[in-house]
């Protein structure tokens, strides 16, 4: 059983840092051939693991939520109220969304996520978290500067609108509902769904008429 | 903590690299983590336990390794903690004991099915009233535990107003000791312009969801 014994864990960290291969490459190999040694996982529960974060969990389940709040106000509603429960009628409930929130982007608020203190992220909506978002330039520049971190992601907002940003402090989570592109009347949720991007709805993108003029 | 991770404001990082590939790993060492992660553990962790272990990571590790790798020895820890394993058996990836169980193989389906099972809420019954109503000001804490915190330093000693009130959920301080305890959880909006000099003149937010205890008043 796990200690809870803190100078226990720094010591262990210790001689993990001194004893380890320093090329990660090497150190999972050895930690994966240990753990398939003493019948912990197999080579092929870690496979269906990734296949199932590379093909079926991922932004395309978070952008068919977007979509569909935009076509069904009923659904909308629901996924204000409660996002957590509002996801489960897709079944893309899971891992990081038990305390799920949508936080909507208005022609006046802006909404950017981030988490400070580790890396926090709705993972069975949104999938693996991009790198950029668990670095320590996203990290510390979200809270102190966000309207500098959105220009480099080509973001730029008028001074009249409000940039609310969301600390994942706690075991809620946050979801950006992007505002639906002009002229996309006539698109079906499916195809609503493709203009949504994963950025968007971690609010490091908000414009997505780019993307829809590209599928027009 | 007063450790590395919190690096809420913290100035000298970037620019951000907004290229990076859209593809979920970079790296094949990087899935291989995140599968190994997703089908092992060691028993009786707490989420909060985990994320503690995680900040005591050594703080130019933490900095220079890769996230996923970094993250990935911060499940090391928790095997050699819990005696699954040594950091000997982690340097050589051989196993000086005998196999005492077999793991069973799952399919995309069955990791699919388990994934949407390990939904959790952090949410319990209280006996205590909440001490504020949304629309309140609160003034937070200057000090919290020396331990695992989820007060970040940025947001220390600092104004802000009640958003939303989200019932009592598991206080991260103490489920880093083994222990449950529920306290009320709240947003509190902070106004840009209390954090930080230069945004004297914004009207920007910044939302972070505390603990009744973090607050002073």
């Amino acid at each position: 059983m796990t200690t809870f014994d803190e100078k226990k864990a720094v010591e262990i960290h210790q001689a993990l840092h001194s004893h380890l291969p320093s090329e990660p490459a090497l150190r999972v190999k050895a930690l994966e051939s240990l753990l398939i040694e003493k019948g912990l996982t197999t080579s092929e529960t870690i496979d269906a693991w990734i296949e199932a974060y590379s093909e079926e969990i991922g932004p395309k389940r978070g952008a068919l939520i977007i979509a569909r709040s935009w076509v069904d106000p009923e659904f909308k509603k629901r996924l204000m109220a409660d996002a957590a429960k509002a996801i489960e009628e897709f079944g893309f409930e899971g891992k990081a969304t038990g305390h799920l929130k949508a936080v909507e982007n208005t022609d006046k608020i802006h909404n950017l996520v981030v988490c400070t203190l580790c890396s926090c992220y709705p993972f069975s909506i949104l999938g693996i978290a991009p790198t950029w978002y668990k670095t320590a330039a996203y990290r510390s520049r979200a809270v102190r500067d966000p309207r500098g971190v959105l220009n480099e992601f080509g973001v730029m907002l008028n001074d009249d609108i409000k940039v609310c940003v969301w600390d994942s402090t706690a075991e809620l989570r946050y979801l950006v509902v992007p505002q639906r592109p002009s002229g996309t009347d006539n698109l079906n949720e499916k195809e609503l769904a493709e203009l949504v991007t994963r950025n968007s709805m971690i609010g490091t993108d908000r414009d997505l008429n780019s993307q829809a003029k590209v599928k027009s | 903590m007063d450790g590395i991770h919190d690096l809420g404001g913290k100035q000298g990082f970037g620019p951000i690299n907004v290229t990076e590939p859209t593809e979920p790993f970079h790296e094949e060492w990087e899935a291989r983590v995140w599968g190994i992660s997703c089908s092992t553990g060691a028993p009786g962790i707490t989420i909060d336990w985990w994320r503690y272990i995680r900040e005591m990571t050594i703080p130019e590790d933490y900095l220079t390794r890769p996230y996923l790798d970094s993250w990935s020895e911060s499940d090391m820890v928790t095997l050699v903690d819990s005696n699954i394993c040594t950091v000997e058996e982690l340097a050589t990836g051989k196993s000086n004991t005998p196999r005492l169980e077999d793991a069973n193989n799952i399919t995309v389906d069955q990791a699919l099915e388990a994934n949407r099972m390990s939904s959790r809420r952090f949410d319990r019954p209280s006996n205590a009233d909440p001490k504020y109503i949304v629309g309140n000001d609160v003034v937070t804490c200057q000090f919290t535990s020396t331990g695992h915190t989820r007060l970040p330093a940025y947001v220390r000693g600092k104004p802000g107003k009640v958003y939303a009130y989200h019932g009592a959920h598991l206080l991260p301080d103490a489920g880093a000791k083994g222990e449950e305890i529920a306290e009320h959880l709240y947003t509190i909006a902070f106004n840009a312009c209390d954090l930080w000099p230069e945004a004297h003149d914004s009207n920007d937010i910044i939302f972070v969801d505390l603990w009744e205890s973090y607050f002073d008043n």
